[in-house]
């Protein structure tokens, strides 16, 4: 008996320490970046253009910034409507048909693609065969691949979570099926549907593996020409360390990126939240 | 109701639907393609298992056994530091949390999955690489150990988010039923709940492997990037998705070096694709 005593102890500790490190490894990522970024941050730093010898090892991110966001708002047009009506075409109309059913298959295998042979296929495809080069637009359309799935799937559970009453309403009405799915579900799934649009922001601004092979420049200007290069927070940050750059500004970049991916997704944990109790009356 | 109105507004939902989802088929078919001479010129099994990647030669080589192994190697080890810490946490969160501390963890864990994988790599090589150095006095502390452990804290939020799944789609009876036996809540847990949820649990685990071996920038900021076959955990290795992004902005299009990378490429796909259709067979099984 004793001998239980003591192994249902150790096990407690045990499960206690592994949730507690959890917590302990966000707050030391977290604490560390601010700790060594929070000196390199100024208004000179985040607004102002890569300088020095070699370029980049001074001055500041803003043509990264702005690239970053170009190349996710582009990703986000070419990803959103197909996402989405993927998505309802799962949730309202493909039932547990079989082709539904391989769609699902196809989504979620596409999930788990590594990024890096996104960046691959769109290199061939883009870059070489379309002759586009290393530019924006093919940085779009690998990071669009990238996050058409995780549109999906968010958008899709979203969907699903909206409760069947208001389907039924809508037909015991007789008003048309796309009637009910504009008036009624879509916008009490809109919260969930956000929440994941933002997500895959979040994921498309970090990915480096997909850009770096198709869009990104250690320096480029910020024109916002399509077919032109682009530099990109991620991709800068990996070059301000690889290329031994500029160890500040490297957690100077980490801070800023990783602030702004923090802040994306703590507003996408929020509509996720509305959403639950929107649809758990 | 279903008006005249309706049945080309369903059509062509549908069509979106099942074009955008054939990208994944096209892809992979595309790659294919390019690859194609590798696999009649060099052949499946001397291109799986060649231990010499030499592919700017007068006479190219080219085997991806080096960087295969070490794929495996970087994306199992992970798995194994990873595995405990996950179930612990998972179990943690599912039996034993407070309510509050759970509630503040859940966040924390989307937290994590929205760090980017270049400032895991950053950090990685930064914080950890350095201090192997002045630790272990190194010339260059980057191993596919120090990638392993990177990649173990990456993948950590998705085990725990689908093993606690698992184990709270455990009956609620099972546990008064097991519980009014008067066995302690631990007891419960190992012998009990633990072997209930065990095939979520493993489908968790194997979610973890995909996502290892997919990952790109932080086993290429720290697993050191040689070309020799690994030897060992602390050896320094070069994993395929790391060799892909290094290698294919230098490969002139249609030699047998850019060819050879789209081989690459496919492998990684078979590889990681394999694993998530293993992972959907065990959660059908488990639904039955």
């Amino acid at each position: 008996m004793k001998k239980r005593i003591v192994s249902d102890y150790i096990l407690t500790g045990f499960f206690w320490a592994s949730g507690l490190f959890v917590l302990l490894v966000l707050a030391a990522i977290l604490m560390y970046i601010i700790w060594r970024g929070g000196p390199s941050i100024s208004m000179e730093f985040i607004f102002g253009s890569p300088a020095g010898y070699p370029l980049g090892s001074e001055g500041g991110i803003w043509p990264a910034i702005i690239g970053t966001l170009r190349l996710v708002l582009l990703a986000l047009i070419f990803a959103a409507i197909p996402g989405l009506i993927t998505a309802i075409y799962l949730s309202e109309y493909g039932g547990y048909s079989s082709l539904a059913r391989s769609i699902n298959l196809l989504i979620q295998s596409m999930m788990g693609l590594p990024s890096i042979v996104i960046g691959l296929f769109v290199y061939a495809l883009c870059v070489v065969e379309l002759r586009w080069g290393i530019s924006l637009l093919a940085g779009g359309v690998a990071l669009s691949i990238m996050i058409f799935p995780v549109i999906v799937i968010f958008s899709r559970d979203a969907l699903r979570a909206v409760s069947n009453e208001y389907r039924l309403a809508g037909r015991s009405m007789g008003v048309a099926d796309t009637y009910t799915l504009r008036r009624l579900i879509l916008p009490r799934a809109a919260p969930g549907i956000l929440a994941g649009i933002l997500l895959a922001l979040g994921y498309a601004a970090g990915a480096t593996a997909p850009i770096m092979v198709t869009a990104a420049a250690i320096i480029a200007g910020s024109s916002g020409v399509l077919l032109e290069p682009v530099m990109a927070l991620p991709y800068h940050l990996y070059i301000l360390f690889n290329e031994h750059m500029s160890l500040d500004n490297a957690y100077g970049t980490a801070l800023v990126l990783v602030a702004m991916l923090v802040f994306v997704n703590a507003l996408a944990l929020w509509l996720q939240h509305i959403q639950e109790r929107t649809n758990t009356r | 109701m279903k008006s005249k109105r309706e049945k080309p507004f369903i059509a062509g939902v549908t069509t979106i639907a099942v074009l955008s989802s054939l990208l994944l088929l096209g892809m992979v078919f595309f790659m294919f393609r390019e690859s194609l001479p590798i696999w009649s010129d060099i052949g499946v099994f001397q291109f799986l298992t060649g231990t010499t990647w030499r592919p700017v030669a007068a006479e190219p080589i080219m085997g991806i056994a080096a960087m295969l192994v070490s794929t495996l190697w970087v994306a199992l080890g992970a798995l194994v530091i990873a595995a405990p810490i996950g179930f612990g946490c998972a179990i943690f969160m599912a039996e034993f949390a407070p309510r509050s501390l759970a509630a503040v963890i859940r966040p924390v864990l989307n937290m994590l999955t929205g760090i980017p994988s270049v400032v895991y790599g950053f950090l990685g090589a930064a914080v950890l690489v350095k201090y192997f150095e002045a630790t272990f006095d190194l010339a260059s502390g980057e191993s596919l150990f120090a990638a392993s452990l990177v990649l173990a804290i990456m993948i950590l939020p998705f085990i725990i988010a689908n093993s606690e799944a698992a184990l709270r789609a455990v009956a609620p009876q099972i546990r008064y039923a097991g519980l009014s036996l008067g066995v302690s809540r631990q007891y419960y847990t190992v012998h009990i709940l633990v072997p209930m949820a065990r095939k979520g649990m493993i489908g968790a685990l194997v979610l973890g492997l995909g996502r290892a071996m997919g990952e790109t920038m932080a086993v290429l900021m720290l697993a050191g990037n040689t070309l020799l076959l690994p030897i060992s955990w602390f050896s320094k290795g070069e994993p395929l998705s790391a060799l892909i992004a290094l290698e294919i902005g230098s490969a002139t299009p249609g030699t047998a070096h850019y060819q050879a990378l789209f081989a690459a490429g496919l492998v990684l796909v078979v590889l990681v694709i394999t694993v998530n259709l293993m992972m959907n067979t065990i959660l059908a099984g488990l639904k039955r």
